[in-house]
Formats: C-alpha cells, structure tokens, sequence
C-alpha cells in the first residue's frame, strides 16, 4: 500500500518537473493597452458629452490593472466627483462589467464579499473597455443627476473611439 | 493697570470681530477644467514630440487634482512624482526646481518634511497675473528641465486666458 502511494508521489513530482520546464520555455504575454492618447479622448469626450446635457463631471479612464491612465475633475462638479468617477472607473474594470450592473448584482446581498474589497463601489456610471471580449480598461464618470446618465456620457466616450479598440 | 489691559484687549477683539463680520467674501480666480486640460495635453505632446514619454499633473489653487494624465510606457513614479512636483511648486508659488535649489543649501528644510512635497525639478505655477492659482508638474523626461520645458509649453499654450 504505501508503495503505491510512493509511485503516486514519483508521479507527481515528474509532473510538477514537467511542468515546471513547461513554464521555463513558455512565451512572455503580449497584450493591448490603451494608450494615453485614446484614453484622454475617451475621458474628454465624456466630459463634453455630459456638458452638452447639461451635467458637471468628472471623469477617471483607468487601465488594465487598475492604474489611472486619466483623470479630470471638472471645476463646477462636486467635491466627491474625483473620487466616485475613480471607484466606479475600478469596479468596473475589476469585474469586467458595467458597475451598474454589480451593483444590481449586489444589491441583493448587502454583505457581499465584494462590497469589502478596497476602492470598490456598487454605483452606475461606469463602463468596462473592451477589445473584443476582452477587458482592458473602464471609464467612470460622476457628477451627473443619475447613474444612468453618468453611463449615457461613460458610453459616449467609449463610442468616440471604438474604430480604435481592436 | 491690570482692568485697564483687560479692557483694552476686549475692546480691540470687539472691534475685530465687528470688521470680520462687515468683511466681503474672498474672490478668486480658478482654473476652469478645459484651461487645465488644455494645459495638460499641451505639457504631454511636447514632451512627447521631443521623443520624452512623460506623466503630467495639473492641480488647483487648493492643490486638488484638475487633470492626471499617464504617459504611455512612463515609470510607474511618474505619475506620483508629477503630482508631488506640481504640489510643490502650488505651495511655494516658485518653479519645483527653483524650491529644490533653495532647500539643497539646507537639507533640514521644514518644508522637506511637508507631506508630498519634492525638491525635483519639472513644475511651474501656473500664475493669473501675481496671484498662483495652480501648477502643472512633469515627470518622465531624462532631467527635470527637460520636464520644465514641456511644463512650460502647457502654461504658455493658455497664456491669454490666464488674466
């Protein structure tokens, strides 16, 4: 019996081995990001599209992993705007939806585990930017009279430049 | 003598009170977002046309946050150090390298020990007339004049519009 468990063990440590040397030979990861200047186009677009209905905000597009690519704070938009746009703007990336959409999800379930995580926050007006099905970035936007209309301008921006997200 | 004292500071902080109360709100001038946005992609490009990735901060009379832009393929520093540049150069209304000059002759500085602030070069005020409203802080060229240049460039780009 515990010869059996001996060969189990041989086994396993040359599939660890193999694996590893898998490892040592695999390719590094290539990726798409945003770059500066599609981001601020996306940030800026939202900011006047917000404007031209007639709502003050401000605006955080971040990237892959959260970092803050853009941020503008409009001067007629509430202290919290900065904040709330950066939040949502990193909900949304996180989960890869819109964060509308999480909050609805947890809005059933106040003690949600997400709910803990830092800088997360179940607030509309974000939304997840996207090649393909692939997430690589969000756009948050706050200071609008209405989540939705937060999206409507989030949205906007993404549309600005959608010839660009391949 | 000592009533008479008394009498007198009570007097003086009534009057004083009486002057605060009659006082006018303060009026300032504020960067608008579009002037600040304008003076932050202006800083970028620059840079950028001079083959210099570079991050940029443009921050308001309070020091808050107006514009953050991250440059493609930047350090992850410059990002922090854009903003600790512009902060600095808001709080002592002088070019972050003209503070970083003042405080090299005495590294005990009180104001090196302020929260943020930065004795690097790259960061101007951004002045309407006298009066420093705000500042714009780069972070990415080789050498902090080269940041200041393009900090420059972003503040010279509004010029007209910062009266």
């Amino acid at each position: 019996m515990s010869k059996i468990h001996g060969l189990a063990g041989v086994s396993l440590a040359t599939a660890l081995a193999c694996g590893l040397a898998t490892s040592a030979n695999a390719q590094l990861l290539q990726h798409k990001d945003l770059s500066s200047a599609i981001a601020t186009t996306i940030a800026l677009t939202a900011v006047d599209a917000c404007k031209q209905a007639g709502y003050n905000v401000s605006v955080h597009v971040v990237g892959r992993n959260g970092e803050v690519l853009v941020g503008l704070r409009h001067h007629a938009a509430g202290v919290n705007t900065f904040e709330n746009s950066w939040k949502k703007a990193y909900t949304s990336r996180t989960f890869r939806t819109p964060s509308g959409k999480f909050a609805e999800n947890v809005g059933q379930n106040p003690v949600a585990g997400q709910l803990f995580l830092a800088n997360i926050t179940a607030a509309r007006g974000a939304l997840p930017i996207m090649i393909g099905e692939e997430t690589i970035g969000a756009v948050g936007v706050s200071g609008a009279p209405g989540g939705d209309k937060d999206e409507v301008c989030a949205q906007a921006g993404i549309d600005k430049v959608k010839d660009q997200l391949r | 003598m000592i009533k008479i004292t008394i009498g007198t500071a009570t007097l003086a902080l009534a009057c004083s009170l009486a002057i605060g109360a009659n006082a006018q709100l303060v009026t300032i001038k504020q960067l608008s977002l579009p002037i600040a946005a304008t003076i932050g992609t202006t800083a970028m490009e620059t840079c950028k046309a001079q083959g210099y990735n570079v991050s940029v901060h443009v921050i308001g009379n309070m020091g808050e946050v107006l514009v953050a832009l991250r440059g493609d393929n930047t350090g992850p520093h410059t990002m922090e150090n854009s903003m600790r540049k512009a902060l600095t150069s808001r709080g002592t209304r002088l070019p972050s390298g003209e503070f970083a000059e003042n405080v090299s002759k005495t590294p005990n500085a009180g104001a090196l020990r302020l929260g943020n602030m930065i004795p690097a070069r790259g960061a101007l005020p951004i002045k309407a007339g006298e009066e420093t409203i705000g500042a714009v802080g780069v972070s990415g060229a080789p050498g902090g004049d080269k940041d200041e240049a393009c900090a420059k460039a972003g503040v010279d780009k509004v010029a007209d519009q910062l009266k």
